[in-house]
């Protein structure tokens, strides 16, 4: 069954003064799709997420959530990068929480969800435990929990597990598609972790690097769970570093 | 009251090894006034301990001039309560606005340095023609005591809010007032309440002195009239008083922190 467009990005320009960051960059996003964008350090991904948002504007093109440009206000974004944004002053259940307090929601329906994504990330138990009693893990599970109890129908991560170790980014990534599988939420995933790209993505795109442009969109049809000692998956990893190769 | 009270001495129960040296600090106080006051004998008059104490204690029934000991600490109080409150919300609303609004510090800093080296006690003269001799002229003095201390760390809080926070709650849907109610207040807050705890011991020591200058009343005006009279222990009891008042004011602060700023535990 063909899903419907979520996200259009279409020849989407940014500079800086007179530096080109992003060239003429042109993709869509389907409905509950995951995507995974990879590309060298210092290409532009961050910007291109800036962009999205708002928070950066863009010099020429447009992007458009389900057909209309896109409003914060009015789309249900959630953006998780990298450094963990929790609030040092809320318990884990009072961050989670954070988000749909931001929005008004009922006290009911705000413990109701919190309830259920700290039940998803295995955080229950430390429901009363302030950010810096946290470990690194536990902190960004607090930010996805918080992220996904908003019901997002857009899901931005930028390289959000770039300061875990191996074990638990494997963990959390697994964490991840299962959320992701649960809500059907559409997920565009910034990664430098070509690997990481592969574990998770429906399709990849490949960026390049200086001005950004899209080298490569490619199609993971790899089933789920994915073994990463697998045959595929290490021929489709291979055929992404040869795009890549930055080194 | 009756909480705290207990939450200080839950505290010194856990940590009994200072319990001890509280009690050794102060048994080795009483202990060298003691001797001092028996050496002065027939020299500077210094009254022995016990001698304060009980003068001390015999003042919370029997008065000092019109009141007792516990009414003139009452007088004393609200004042300071009047004077920090009113500087505690002025100062946090100029402070935080300096911290979010470069254009409000561009214009309000400067005014602001330029009267914050001018000590409290340099306004007495004025304040008591302005404000003539009762109360206001001491509660404007602890206003301007306390005013400083809660402006500078409110504007420090607001200021060394974490941009990635005010980020990723930009990014959930805040607008720009959610941004404040719930990010840079609440984020600002162990910074206001280490300006209110100088505050509060500044305004203290603000009402004390105006009041040595000039009073009717307070502790301040006992020891005046102490000096005035002649009488060393009356002195000596308003200044047991000033400290007493004084370091029940500032753990009552650190109290009342620790519960606000849990989260916070380089400051509780």
């Amino acid at each position: 069954m063909d899903r419907p467009v979520k996200v259009k990005v279409d020849h989407l320009v940014k500079k800086f003064d007179e530096l080109l960051v992003l060239d003429d960059i042109s993709f869509s996003v389907k409905q509950g799709e995951f995507l995974c964008i990879v590309g060298p350090t210092g290409c532009g991904k961050t910007t291109f997420l800036n962009s999205l948002t708002g928070l950066y504007d863009i010099t020429g093109g447009s992007i458009t959530i389900d057909g209309e440009p896109v409003d914060l206000k009015k789309h249900r974004v959630a953006y998780i990068f990298q450094e963990y944004s929790t609030m040092p002053w809320l318990t884990v259940e009072q961050n989670v929480q954070f988000a749909l307090n931001l929005k008004r929601e009922k006290a009911e329906k705000a413990k109701k969800q919190a309830e259920k994504y700290m039940e998803l990330v295995g955080l229950t138990e430390f429901r009363d435990y302030y950010p810096d009693q946290l470990s690194a893990s536990m902190l960004q599970r607090v930010v996805i929990a918080r992220a996904f109890a908003t019901e997002p129908e857009l899901l931005l991560m930028d390289e959000p597990y770039g300061q875990l170790d191996t074990e638990l980014r494997y963990r959390l990534e697994n964490e991840l598609l299962n959320l992701w599988r649960q809500s059907g939420t559409t997920v565009i995933f910034i990664t430098h972790n070509i690997e990481e790209a592969v574990y998770l993505g429906e399709r990849i795109l490949v960026l390049s690097n200086k001005p950004t442009t899209i080298k490569k969109e490619i199609a993971n049809r790899l089933p789920m769970p994915r073994d990463i000692a697998a045959p595929e998956f290490i021929e489709l990893r291979n055929q992404v570093t040869e795009l890549i190769k930055w080194w | 009251m009756q909480r705290i009270g207990k939450t200080v001495w839950k505290r010194l129960k856990a940590n009994r090894q200072t319990l001890l040296w509280i009690v050794i600090s102060f048994a080795t106080l009483l202990i060298a006034w003691q001797v001092a006051s028996m050496l002065s004998q027939g020299r500077v008059q210094i009254p022995a301990p016990l001698e304060v104490f009980e003068a001390f204690f015999r003042s919370m029934t029997v008065p000092i001039g019109k009141n007792t000991i516990l009414e003139h600490a009452g007088i004393s109080l609200w004042r300071v309560l009047l004077g920090f409150v009113v500087a505690s919300v002025i100062g946090m609303a100029i402070g935080i606005l300096m911290g979010v609004s470069p254009k409000a510090h561009a214009v309000i800093n400067p005014l602001f340095e330029f009267v914050r080296p001018i000590p409290p006690i340099a306004w007495i003269p004025l304040s008591i023609l302005w404000f003539g001799l009762g109360s206001s002229n001491k509660i404007f003095i602890i206003f301007l005591a306390s005013f400083t201390y809660v402006t500078i760390n409110s504007y420090e809080g607001a200021r060394n809010v974490d941009p990635k926070l005010i980020g990723a709650a930009r990014m959930l849907g805040a607008s720009r007032r959610r941004v404040f109610t719930h990010v840079i207040f609440p984020s600002s807050v162990p910074y206001i309440f280490a300006g209110l705890q100088i505050a509060l011991s500044v305004s203290w020591a603000a009402e004390v002195a105006a009041e040595i200058i000039y009073s009717q009343n307070g502790v301040g005006w006992i020891i005046t009239m102490g000096m005035n009279n002649g009488n060393i222990t009356q002195i000596m009891v308003g200044m047991i008083a000033i400290g007493v008042i004084g370091y029940l004011l500032s753990t009552l602060m650190r109290v009342v922190e620790g519960r606000l700023c849990r989260w916070n535990r380089q400051e509780t």
